[in-house]
């Protein structure tokens, strides 16, 4: 036995450290790495299962070049969801920062609103959300919000199909306004707490000082609570990459059910790795602007 | 001139707020319209909200078509089970990372970055041949459809979103003074006590915020558990095998019903798995957000 008053204090304090974190990284060896080094060898690899056991055997890129140039599914759902991503985000930000602002003032029912914007995000990680949001390959179902009713005001102002672009762009918000405002539940909140985290005296001093509300949103609100916006914009990302109900996932569970596990892994692992660039991009990015 | 412009962005403001709201809302009064009511009124055009013809019919089937009971009690014990344990677990790990300096901790927490930034997807199929046969060397055992394979991770602090879970903890246990822990050790504590006695009640709005995400994320969870259960049911697996259910159970080969038709059943089905998680909105919904803003989440 090793007397404990004879080690280091910051030796003991550090070894309390790995003590704590022990728990976790026994497990994340198990159920994290592993699996995830497992399904980088598969991706590599034709498997097979033979009598309860996986065979493996090695052929380099093959499934990565079948998957990107014979699966036109894969491919499409893709493209799809990174242009998607694309546009979304930024328009979740704003709509996020806007309504954020909004539930910062001092209002009547206040409490109700906020507790309404934080409703989605208990429901919208289930299935019951694909269901109730009418995306279940039912059509005439949430009606409401699927006319196209800007097309039809620009034809009835005398614009026929001159606006197409345009067109497209609005309706395209007005079409996915359910998954803005469905999945903005957590950003509001974060842009709230931060927001509440400018003080109240740089507010009264700019007050003091002249300043008009927009001045006040750019120079004062926009610094303070940036790291906030570029924690959203990653989150954002992470969110809509990783959720389940979407297409390229769905994709990938389909060919894992057929027992592809090649294929599937390489699906995986392309679509891990366009998540990684995009968020290491938005870091990288964020960080030379405030330079 | 002044008042005339607040009372303007007061207008304004009442319109946004119920216009957005009314978005959010929309889905799930229509839910609780379409589950009351005869699926005959599908068809009727003049039946937007309000049914013509009120039964609980609907909600009965369903109910018999998800094995409610059984299936609530399932998920329930799954549920508070790995959101308890994930709570703790990853409490314990958040606050090694927060308080304590050891070699490689940049690396490790790059680890539990990478946790989040992976889709389930990618490891899921690896854990399935691993849960397949699980153990050391002779010793292995078929945990398929066996609830363990949700339990261990949670209880390792690798379940559902863990990755997420244990940066908030890291986060709030980063914002709560120094002079907390000083004290008790100078009064002889050790680390580990410290952090029971000490340490944990000072962070009951974490918890409380991590545990009501794991109890959502885990009730939500259809891809997870129904990559590994076989016969097990919860919640999420019957919603979503509810279709195919009703079609052998109700409907038969005879009867024809339209998509639209069926789906005060489906509305029905949404309406009995969501209805727990709302009612516990109603009641904690204050809980929900404090955690998050109080770490104020990832700066």
């Amino acid at each position: 036995m090793i007397n404990k008053r004879k080690i280091k204090y910051s030796v003991r304090k550090s070894l309390y450290g790995y003590g704590f974190i022990l728990l976790w990284f026994s497990g994340t060896v198990i159920f994290f790495l592993i699996p995830l080094v497992k399904s980088l060898i598969y991706s590599f690899s034709e498997v097979s299962i033979d009598s309860g056991k996986t065979v493996v055997k090695y052929i380099g890129f093959e499934k990565y070049m079948k998957v990107l140039t014979e699966d036109e599914k894969y491919t499409e759902y893709l493209t799809d969801m990174i242009i998607e991503t694309l546009w979304k985000t930024p328009v979740i930000i704003i709509f996020s920062l806007f309504t954020a602002m909004i539930l910062n003032q001092k209002f009547k029912g206040r409490t109700f609103a906020r507790a309404v914007f934080f409703l989605p995000v208990i429901i919208v990680t289930g299935t019951a959300y694909r269901i109730i949001s009418g995306n279940n390959d039912v059509s005439d179902f949430s009606t409401v919000f699927t006319t196209d009713f800007t097309g039809d005001f620009l034809e009835f102002m005398g614009f026929y199909g001159a606006g197409d672009k345009i067109n497209d762009f609005v309706s395209a918000i007005a079409d996915n306004i359910y998954g803005i405002v469905w999945n903005s539940g957590i950003q509001i909140l974060l842009f709230l707490s931060a927001l509440q985290n400018i003080p109240a005296s740089v507010r009264e001093a700019s007050l003091i000082d002249g300043a008009t509300t927009w001045e006040f949103f750019w120079k004062i609100t926009v610094p303070y609570i940036k790291p906030f916006i570029v924690a959203n914009i990653v989150f954002t990302i992470i969110d809509t990459f990783t959720n389940p109900l979407n297409k390229v996932m769905e994709r990938v569970s389909v060919m894992r059910n057929q027992w592809a596990f090649g294929e599937a892994s390489a699906m995986a692992w392309i679509y891990f790795i366009i998540i990684m660039s995009v968020t290491a991009l938005t870091v990288i990015l964020s960080n030379k602007r405030s330079d | 001139m002044y008042k005339l412009r607040k009372y303007i962005w007061n207008f304004f403001r009442t319109v946004i707020l119920i216009c957005t709201e009314f978005i959010i809302m929309y889905p799930i009064i229509y839910m609780i319209s379409c589950a009351f009511r005869d699926s005959a009124d599908m068809n009727d055009p003049s039946v937007i909200w309000i049914p013509k013809h009120f039964t609980l019919n609907v909600i009965r089937d369903t109910i018999k078509a998800m094995d409610f009971g059984n299936t609530l009690k399932n998920t329930l014990i799954l549920n508070t089970g790995c959101a308890i344990v994930q709570v703790l677990s990853c409490s314990v790990t958040g606050y090694g990372f927060a308080r304590f300096d050891f070699r490689g901790k940049n690396f490790l927490f790059g680890i539990v970055i990478m946790m989040i930034l992976v889709p389930p997807q990618v490891i899921s199929l690896p854990l399935y041949t691993q849960f397949m046969n699980f153990g050391i060397g002779n010793l292995r055992i078929n945990l398929i459809d066996n609830m363990l394979t949700m339990y261990l991770p949670a209880m390792s602090a690798n379940g559902l979103k863990s990755g997420l879970m244990i940066l908030i903890f890291r986060q709030f246990f980063r914002g709560l003074p120094k002079e907390l822990e000083e004290s008790a050790y100078i009064d002889g504590c050790s680390p580990l006590k410290t952090f029971i006695l000490v340490i944990m009640p000072n962070a009951l709005p974490a918890v409380l915020t991590v545990f009501l995400l794991s109890v959502v994320i885990y009730w939500n969870d259809f891809y997870t558990s129904s990559a590994f259960f076989r016969n097990t049911k919860t919640l999420g697996i019957v919603l979503e095998n509810l279709d195919s259910e009703l079609q052998m159970r109700l409907f038969g080969e005879s009867v024809q019903l339209s998509q639209r038709e069926k789906i005060v059943w489906q509305e029905a089905g949404c309406l009995l798995v969501l209805s727990p998680l709302l009612i516990m909105y109603v009641f904690l919904q204050k809980h929900f957000t404090e955690g998050i803003e109080s770490s104020g989440l990832i700066i």
